[in-house]
């Protein structure tokens, strides 16, 4: 269906793909990661020759698209592109949106167009939308129009660019419902994506892009689960933790827990273990704040959060190089008796953990909170 | 007896408006001859702004050209036609461009107009292309749109919407602009006005009445591009 063979490009003298080789059938559904930078969005536009490689081969469907005499926009009809940005016609109606292309490149008669669109609104529960201009619906919603607006013509291949990035973590999921429910109609899909737990249930199969090219390939299990080279295990862990670095002694703690929470939102985490995470969080390096550093020494503390696919647990590790006290030890020795107010709040850190383990080496505090 | 002086005062009024309205466009049929002027005026800047537009739009896709010279050269020109008060150009047209040439002196203020007004609106169409969004358009062709079509149903539409008050703008400046053809020995509008005050020696009303058309003509216009922008809707 998809077949690119060596195929390269630059940008001026950045070489941003180089002798790619990739190979996608009917039906199959393929998930591109990588980096920032990677070259993600050029390889997907290369497939639909919205950019020209400099070398190469690019044929869809055994027409080689980067011939100069095959009729591109002939190409281009049968294969639809969905962005990060939507893309919405901004002067015309959802409706008028859907039907502009069938009625004007495909010559569709006017009534069809409208009656197959409605259609296709109803399938994204958006039909009462269909009167509305872009500038009034919720991003989620235009996202929805956006696909709605590509299968209006009918495609045989869907390229997604990062479908969800620009989305509020709210409406992320009304989008990808929608991309899954395509994957299962067995449509052929290239999806550049983020979301990692979305590419491990729709994807046959991933790629990691990196080093101008496709770096590791396979199953969604190998790659993002376990996988070989090392650029992919790296890329994959780091997806997987959040840090975030206190420098100063009024640093952004709201700004820390919304990114937290964000965080913790890709993986579905429950809400009680994300309240308890935030808790930890701001309750030591408060703590730490006050007892472990004095005036003029700025804190160094480095927060790593990290979720445990296997035990369904949040792993919290704060790092600091301030002077080594456990308060959770302290709060043990006067369990018995009242808590003493400053410590009340690592006294409930420690009633909601499954485990704490304070460690010191090298000049460098290390706590490990599970929760 | 304040209250009777009151009355005669207002009836002097009246009989001194009638025998204005008299002198300055009923004599002589005076009006046929300030209908004359408006309608000089009119094709002055009808004409000239369709010449204005046509010639903007090729300024404007110059500064697309590929060539550096050619970019340069409409560049050059509207920084130049900004610069140059109208009515030195049609004094420059007029005595020194076409002195020898049998060309109306109404042609030439078409010219001078058209000249004028392009280099404002190759920039009015410069800035409503620029606002256009690329990826609105990248969308059209992905889905099939030739790059003539995607700027038919996209490109067009939208940056119509963005240009049609700053155009409109354009249009009432060309009709203001055009009340210095008199210079160059044209009957338009105000010279018209300025001929009947001089002639009746009563420029009060006559001035006035000019300044009332004008204003006409403002509102006339804005309420053309009001209902032309009904149609299409600016975008969002
Ligand atoms: N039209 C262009 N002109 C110049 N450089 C470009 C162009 N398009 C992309 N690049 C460069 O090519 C490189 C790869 O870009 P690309 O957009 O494919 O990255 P990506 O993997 O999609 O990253 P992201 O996750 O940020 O979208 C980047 O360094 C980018 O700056
Ligand atoms: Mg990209």
């Amino acid at each position: 269906m998809i077949k690119v063979e060596n195929l390269s490009k630059s940008f001026g003298g950045l070489r941003v793909l180089s002798g790619v080789d990739l190979e996608i059938q009917k039906g199959e559904c393929v998930a591109i990661i990588g980096p920032s930078g990677a070259g993600k969005s050029v390889l997907l536009y290369c497939l639909n020759a919205l950019e020209k490689p400099d070398s190469g081969r690019v044929t869809l469907n055994g027409v080689d698209i980067t011939d100069k005499r095959t009729d591109i926009n002939k190409v281009r009809e049968k294969v639809g592109m969905v962005y990060q940005n939507f893309h919405l016609f901004s002067h015309l109606t959802v409706l008028e949106n859907i039907i502009l292309a069938p009625v004007k490149v495909r010559k569709l008669p006017r009534a069809e167009a409208i009656s197959r669109a409605c259609g296709l609104l109803e399938t994204v529960s958006l039909l009462d939308k269909k009167d509305s201009y872009p500038d009034q619906l919720s991003g989620g919603q235009k996202q929805r129009i956006a696909i709605v607006r590509a299968l209006a013509m009918d495609p045989e291949i869907l390229l997604f660019d990062e479908p969800t990035s620009a989305l509020d973590p709210s409406m992320v999921g009304e989008v990808l419902a929608v991309i899954r429910a395509l994957a299962k109609q067995g449509f052929t899909m290239v999806i550049v994506t983020h979301e990692m737990n979305f590419a491990r249930e729709v994807a046959d199969r991933v790629l990691f892009m990196e080093e101008q090219g496709v770096y590791e390939s396979g199953s969604p299990e190998k790659i993002l689960v376990n996988p070989e080279r090392e650029k992919t295990i790296a890329f994959i862990r780091k997806l997987k933790t959040f840090n975030y670095k206190v420098d100063s002694y009024n640093f952004d703690l709201i700004g820390m827990c919304a990114r937290l929470e964000l965080f913790c939102a890709k993986y579905a985490i429950e809400k009680k273990q994300v309240n308890g995470a935030n808790l930890a969080l701001e309750e030591v390096i408060t703590y730490i704040l006050k007892y472990c550093y004095e005036k003029p020494r700025q804190p160094d503390i480095n927060v790593t959060v990290e979720y445990g696919d296997a035990d369904k647990k949040i792993a919290v590790e704060i790092a600091h190089d301030g002077k080594s006290v456990d308060p959770f030890g302290k709060v043990s020795a006067s369990a018995g008796g009242a808590v003493d107010p400053d410590y009340l709040g690592i006294f409930m850190v420690k009633k909601m953990s499954a485990e704490i383990v304070f460690s010191h080496a090298d000049g460098l505090s290390r706590f490990k909170i599970k929760i | 007896m304040a209250h009777s002086a009151g009355i005669v005062r207002l009836m002097q009024i009246f009989t001194q408006l009638s025998e204005s309205i008299h002198a300055n466009l009923i004599a002589g049929d005076s009006y046929l001859y300030i209908l004359s002027g408006l309608k000089v005026t009119l094709l002055i800047t009808l004409a000239g702004l369709f010449l204005g537009t046509l010639l903007g739009a090729v300024l404007c896709a110059m500064h697309y050209s590929g060539s550096k010279a050619v970019r340069f050269a409409a560049r050059t020109y509207i920084v130049v036609m900004r610069g140059t008060p109208i009515l030195l150009l049609l004094m420059l047209l007029f005595y020194v461009v076409f002195a020898r040439t049998r060309l109306d002196a109404i042609h030439i203020a078409i010219i001078a107009f058209g000249l004028n007004s392009a280099a404002h609106i190759a920039e009015i169409m410069k800035a409503a292309l620029a606002s256009v969004d690329p990826g609105q358009v990248m969308a059209a062709r992905t889905l099939g749109f030739t790059r003539l079509g995607a700027f038919y149903h996209i490109t067009l539409p939208q940056a119509g919407a963005y240009a049609r008050p700053v155009y409109q703008n354009a249009v009432i400046n060309v009709i203001q602009w055009t009340s210095v053809v008199g210079y160059i020995t044209i009957a338009d509008l105000t010279r018209v006005i300025n001929a009947t005050g001089a002639r009746t020696a009563d420029p009060f009303f006559v001035i006035f009445l000019g300044i009332v058309i004008y204003l006409f003509l403002a509102y006339a216009t804005h309420l053309l591009f009001t209902l032309a922008g009904r149609k299409t809707r600016t975008a969002g």
